[in-house]
């Protein structure tokens, strides 16, 4: 949540830094309705930094229904003067800033026709540029989206003679033609490589001359998926290198695979969690990862006599079919290595 | 390991240098009475090893009241064939100085070869205590102590199985039991000994499931706050689209319209109502009218028809009349017939009467003659039986008197004979012509003659010839037959006969007469079985009834010629009477009808009249003129006002009111539906309003997120919980089976080694161990019995061999042994003892046993005599103490 702030922050920035004419938001400036007055009232106090106008159209997170975070922004009195919320499918004007907005705001939580369509037959100030903002997904041009809802033709910029289409809802970077984007969302929310955490610098010198883009990241955290498998003594000071060189702040998942000894197990655990506090969040799973003591780790740990037999007695029920015996028996193991491991020096004192 | 050598200096009781040395392997006994300072040796010894040097908390080692001194303990001891030399003194100047054979060591490394090679540890703060005492904790024992064993042989439980794993291999764990005991910790942070969870996996789990139940809660909100919007929106575009038209009000136009062509159509209506009331009134009078021109038309009908009924009647009597003579004659002929037959049969029976009369004339008649010839008969039958029976009087023969007279001429014939026999023959042959009289009698001819008596012969010529039969016997033979004959003849006389002959024959004659009177007898029965009387009066009888009928038949007149057939004559009189019934009948039957007739003639005729009369009434006239005049008045009414009805319904049909009153209900309620729905669309949605706005300052969908973040961080670290807790318990598991297969394989010397020594005290008992490798169970002939539960001396003997067997299996491990007894065994009975010495005896032959006791005497024979002790004086007590280093065994 904190990141939402943040990014907020950061694009008021970019455009204050940038003097643009205008932000434009394709609609899910919220993720949700119902949000709490604090949140609504901090979003729009970090959208104040930038003084020139926010134009924003509802997504189908935050559609524009009977009753929804608008009329609660609005009760709440929290939308400053800057910030313009398109609720309607109406032309809007800024004439100081010459722009022609054609919005198509979503008023229900899912349509299935192209609520763009209006935008054809608008007219608009031929000295204003003629831009349109929407939200949905531009059929057959998006993966998964065979019959997504809110459709938008993928020819719209050019049937509607718009100078740009700025879109919303697809959450990475996409360029639909010359005049039509998909900026992504500005924080990323999912492991995915789709270039998401970026907002788009859109340059047009007047109407009907073609948009410069230049995207720029503004996106906190990085979304890192990985699998690792450890299968040689040197896979362990790989994985160790690579965390290392993951940037800071990222949102990390791991997976181990493979076998591990027990003193090594310990070491993980221990540059995992120094590794754990340079991010946003790590999460590891050693489901897959077989711990398999060696008679160093035994001799280190001091596992002799039955306890040697016992952590036989574990390594073989970890090779077990049964994977909730086999889970049990490897963290039965790495407790009994940590158990060991803190009474070792005091049996050996 | 052996002791050679102790000093002991400013050591409690012992404030100046005290020795005890030339001690030996095996058994030393130390004798002496109590307050000598035994006790005080044995704190030295275990001062010297088991209380750190340094340490500050040994001032009860200083002599009492002496807080300047300095404690001193040294002992040498040999142990592997190398000489340690300890010394070490404590709280002022302390140090601690280790030789072993020339090394050196100092400090805390002296003090931890120590403990390594006895096998116990140190205070690591104060004083030590029993739990750090290890294997030496076990071995030496304090006064009053060796019956308590199983908390030294917990304490030196780690020392004892890493002492023995020698023995046993790599089996025992250098770590394990303490390890045992922190999984049992970590376990029970999270899991109850039942295995139900606890602690923080038991306060994450109800977190979890109140996370849960707040989950719910709020999708069920955030569910309810998004249907509320949506039927808030579904609202706000009905207001916009429907209820801004006012779509009621055409519906209202139109139900005031229809209720006017309503009121049209209804007003018709009534009129038609009243004329169809007039129509019904027209009908019933027209139906009245009619009726009673139907009644003329019935009178007039029915006069005709009496008429005729009249003259029918008049027909049917004059048909009946003509019948009248007829029947009258036919009944008189039948009268007559009847009459004659009647006649007919009187003659006949009469006729019939005298035939009859005649016949029993005539059967009388033969009847009368019958009884007369039988009358006449008996009569005959009778007189002859008189006669008969009179002849059988008569010639009556006494049977008595007959059968003498038999006897007697019976015996006359024998005497006959005899005479005859003996009687003179006289035989004679005369010539012819010439007679002789005998006696009298003239004879002639030939003969022969008996002469019984004297006879007398005249022969004519020649005279007289007397001749006298001779013998006596002749003559009573003569007199018995005179006798004889007399007899005889006065019984014939008596029967009235003059011979038997005449006799008998009356007897037969009798006979025949009495055949003669049965046979009489038996006819007269026959003929007269009621007696002769009866025949009589039978006869009598019948004479007097012949004679009434004779004179009763004199007086009929004669039968006429020719035979009467009586059933004819009968039949004809039947025949005739049927004929005269029937003639009869008929007769009466035809009256009957004919007054009938007479009186239907009459009702008829007056029937006639009466209706006559009335329908040639004036008044009749009139009514009927009046009736026929209505009608057509009736008739004229009835067909204008159906015309006007006709018409007018054509009207209403073309109105039809009844679809007029539902579009008046229709135009209505659709106008009221209509409002209504938009007032309580108007109403619902400020009430969604105020309700949505209410939900929507709650922030749902941003708690309810921070929640769902919340409790899926939470699971899982609940989740990891769970699995750290199995896997506890896996570990737990499996370490305590492990350290059980170990603690069976260290229980198996041991209890060699118990047997060994309890063998010498109790054949063939035995002692088990527990798995802590504590003495346990006593067994003894079968009899079972917990250590806790045996009495004390029994305790102190099993707690001294335990402890020797013990040190018999750290001897086989390698391990050194001092076994340090401070007075053991004060509870053993004498015999006891003597078996414990022995055990003592065998223990010493393997390891040193420094022995202290008050009561020398208790432990004589313990190898040797208390007399070969050396008596050693202590210099800081007043009264000697005896140290007896007992006799070496060997
Ligand atoms: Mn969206």
């Amino acid at each position: 949540m904190e990141a939402r702030f943040t990014v907020v922050q950061r694009i008021a920035a970019l455009a204050t830094a940038e003097a643009v004419d205008a932000v434009l938001v394709a609609g899910d400036l919220f993720d949700a309705q119902n949000l709490s007055d604090r949140t609504l009232h901090r979003t729009f106090q970090l959208m104040a930094a930038y003084k020139g106008p926010w134009i924003v159209i509802p997504g189908n997170h935050d559609a524009a229904l009977a009753d929804s975070v608008w009329t609660q922004a609005r009760r709440l009195g929290a939308i400053p003067a800057n910030v313009h919320i398109l609720l309607e499918p109406k032309l809007a004007v800024f004439a100081e800033q010459k722009i022609a907005i054609l919005p198509a705001p979503l008023t229900q939580r899912q349509t299935y026709h192209d609520l763009t369509e209006w935008f054809d037959g608008a007219d608009t100030p031929a000295d204003c540029l003629r831009i349109g903002l929407a939200h949905g997904s531009v059929s057959g041009q998006l993966p998964e989206s065979a019959d997504a809802p809110n459709p938008i033709s993928p020819a719209r910029a050019q049937t509607a003679r718009l100078d740009y289409l700025a879109l919303g809802d697809w959450h990475g970077l996409k360029q639909i033609d010359e005049r039509t984007w998909y900026s992504g969302t500005p924080e990323q929310e999912r492991f995915k490589d789709n270039g998401a955490g970026h907002v788009l610098l859109v340059e047009i010198e007047k109407p009907s001359a073609p948009p410069q883009v230049t995207p720029h990241l503004v996106g906190q955290h990085q979304w890192i998926k990985r699998d690792f498998t450890l299968a040689v003594e040197s896979d362990l000071a790989n994985l160790f290198a690579e965390l290392l060189q993951l940037p800071d702040m990222s949102v990390v998942d791991l997976t181990l695979r493979g076998q591990i000894t027990l003193l090594d197990h310990q070491r993980l655990l221990q540059t995992l969690t120094a590794v754990q506090a340079r991010h946003r969040s790590l999460q590891y799973q050693l489901a897959d990862l077989r711990l398999q003591p060696t008679e160093e780790d035994i001799a280190a740990l001091h596992a002799d006599g039955y306890v040697g037999d016992v952590v036989e007695a574990l390594r073989q029920r970890q090779a077990s079919g049964d994977d909730e015996q086999a889970e049990t028996a490897r963290e039965a193991l790495a407790i009994l290595a940590d158990l060991l491991s803190q009474s070792a020096p005091e049996v050996k004192a | 390991m052996k002791i050679t050598r102790l000093t002991v200096n400013q050591f409690k009781q012992f404030r100046q240098p005290v020795t005890l040395d030339n001690l030996t392997d095996g058994i030393n006994l130390f004798v002496g009475p109590n307050e000598s300072g035994k006790s005080t040796l044995v704190n030295a010894i275990r001062a010297a090893f088991f209380e750190r040097y340094k340490s500050t908390g040994v001032a009860n080692l200083q002599p009492w009241g002496d807080s300047a001194a300095a404690p001193e303990v040294e002992i040498d001891f040999e142990w592997q064939n190398q000489t340690w030399k300890l010394q070490k003194r404590f709280l002022k100047r302390q140090r601690c100085d280790l030789l072993i054979d020339q090394q050196h060591f100092s400090g805390d490394q002296a003090e931890e070869k120590l403990a390594d090679l006895l096998g116990y540890q140190f205070a690591s703060k104060g004083a030590s205590k029993a739990e750090h005492w290890g294997i030496p904790g076990l071995l030496w024992v304090e006064q009053g102590c060796i019956q308590n064993i199983h908390l030294p042989v917990d304490h030196a439980g780690h020392h004892l199985k890493s002492a023995l794993s020698g023995t046993l291999g790599d089996i025992t764990s250098t770590g394990g039991d303490e390890l045992i005991a922190r999984v049992e910790n970590e376990r029970a942070a999270l899991l109850t000994k039942t295995g139900q969870p606890t602690g923080e996996l038991k306060k994450i789990q109800q977190e979890c499931e109140q996370l849960q139940t707040q989950l719910i809660e709020l999708n069920d909100k955030v569910q309810r706050y998004r249907t509320s919007v949506d039927r808030l929106g579904q609202l706000l575009q009905q207001r916009d689209e429907i209820d801004s038209q006012q779509p009621w009000l055409p519906y209202r136009a139109k139900a005031k319209e229809a209720e006017a062509a309503l009121a049209a159509a209804q007003a018709l209506q009534n009129e038609q109502q009243r004329d169809q009331q007039a129509l019904k009134n027209c009908h019933s009078n027209l139906e009245f009218c009619q009726q009673q021109l139907r009644d003329f038309e019935q009178r007039a009908q029915q006069l005709s028809q009496r008429d005729a009924e009249k003259t029918k009647a008049a027909r049917a009597l004059a048909e009946c009349q003509q019948f009248t003579a007829q029947l009258k004659q036919r009944r008189e002929l039948a009268e007559q017939e009847f009459q004659k037959a009647k006649d007919a049969l009187k003659a006949a029976r009469e006729q019939i009467n005298r035939r009859n009369l005649q016949r029993e004339h005539d059967r009388l008649s033969e009847q009368l003659n019958q009884l007369r010839q039988n009358h006449q008969a008996t009569a005959e039958l009778q007189a002859a039986l008189l006669k008969l029976r009179a002849q059988l009087q008569t010639q009556a023969v006494d049977d008595k008197q007959l059968a003498r007279l038999k006897a007697l001429h019976k015996e006359l014939h024998e005497i006959h004979i005899r005479e005859q026999a003996i009687a003179t023959r006289l035989q004679y042959d005369l010539q012819p012509g010439k007679s002789i009289q005998i006696d009298d009698q003239a004879i002639n001819g030939t003969g022969e003659q008996l002469l019984l008596k004297s006879t007398s012969i005249s022969i004519p010529g020649v005279g007289t010839l007397q001749i006298h039969p001779g013998g006596k016997d002749i003559n009573d033979l003569l007199r018995t037959r005179e006798r004889l004959q007399a007899e005889a003849a006065s019984v014939l006389t008596q029967l009235k006969v003059t011979s038997l002959a005449e006799a008998e024959n009356h007897v037969t004659q009798n006979q025949q007469v009495a055949a003669q009177i049965d046979q009489h007898q038996t006819r007269l029965q026959m003929l007269a079985p009621k007696g002769v009387d009866a025949v009589v009066s039978d006869f009598k009888l019948a004479e007097q009834q012949h004679q009434s009928l004779t004179e009763e038949l004199a007086k009929l007149p004669d039968a006429p010629a020719g035979a009467i057939d009586e059933r004819q004559v009968e039949t004809a009189l039947a025949t005739a009477e049927a004929v005269l019934k029937t003639a009869e009948n008929a007769n009466y039957e035809h009256l009957r009808e004919l007054a009938l007739r007479e009186r239907e003639c009459e009702s008829a005729n007056n029937e006639w009249q009466k209706l006559q009369a009335e329908l040639q009434s004036p008044e009749h006239q009139s009514r009927q003129r009046e009736s026929l005049d209505r009608l057509s008045h009736l008739k004229a009414e009835e067909n204008q006002l159906r015309n006007a009805i006709q018409n007018r319904q054509k009207q209403i049909d073309s109105a039809n009111p009844a679809i007029l009153q539902q579009d008046v209900k229709r135009f209505t309620n659709s106008a009221e539906s209509l409002e209504n729905e938009a007032a309580n669309r108007t109403v619902e949605i400020s009430t969604l309003q105020v309700q949505l706005e209410t939900l929507g300052a709650q922030g749902l969908d941003e708690a309810q997120n921070t929640i769902e973040q919340e409790f899926k961080r939470l699971s899982q670290r609940r989740q990891q919980l769970q699995r750290r807790a199995s896997a506890l318990d896996l570990l737990l598991n499996l370490l305590r089976e492990n350290r059980q297969i170990l603690t069976r394989q260290l229980q198996t010397p041991l209890q060699k080694h118990l047997n060994h020594y309890l063998n010498l005290l109790f054949p063939g008992a035995t002692l088990t161990v527990d798995e802590n490798l504590r003495p346990e169970i006593l067994t003894r002939q079968n009899n079972n019995a917990d250590l806790n539960a045996l009495s004390f001396g029994a305790r102190e003997q099993m707690g001294l061999i335990s402890r020797l067997a013990y040190a018999d299996l750290l001897n086989e491990a390698g391990r050194p042994t001092l076994i340090i007894l401070d007075d053991a065994l004060v509870h053993c009975d004498g015999e006891r003892l003597e078996q414990m010495k022995r055990v003592l005896f065998d223990a010493g032959e393997r390891h040193q046993v420094i022995l202290f006791s008050c009561h020398p005497e208790r432990w004589r024979g313990l190898g040797g005599g208390g007399e070969n002790a050396r008596q050693w004086k202590m210099m800081a007590i007043v009264f000697a103490v005896l140290l007896l280093p007992c006799l070496q065994p060997r």
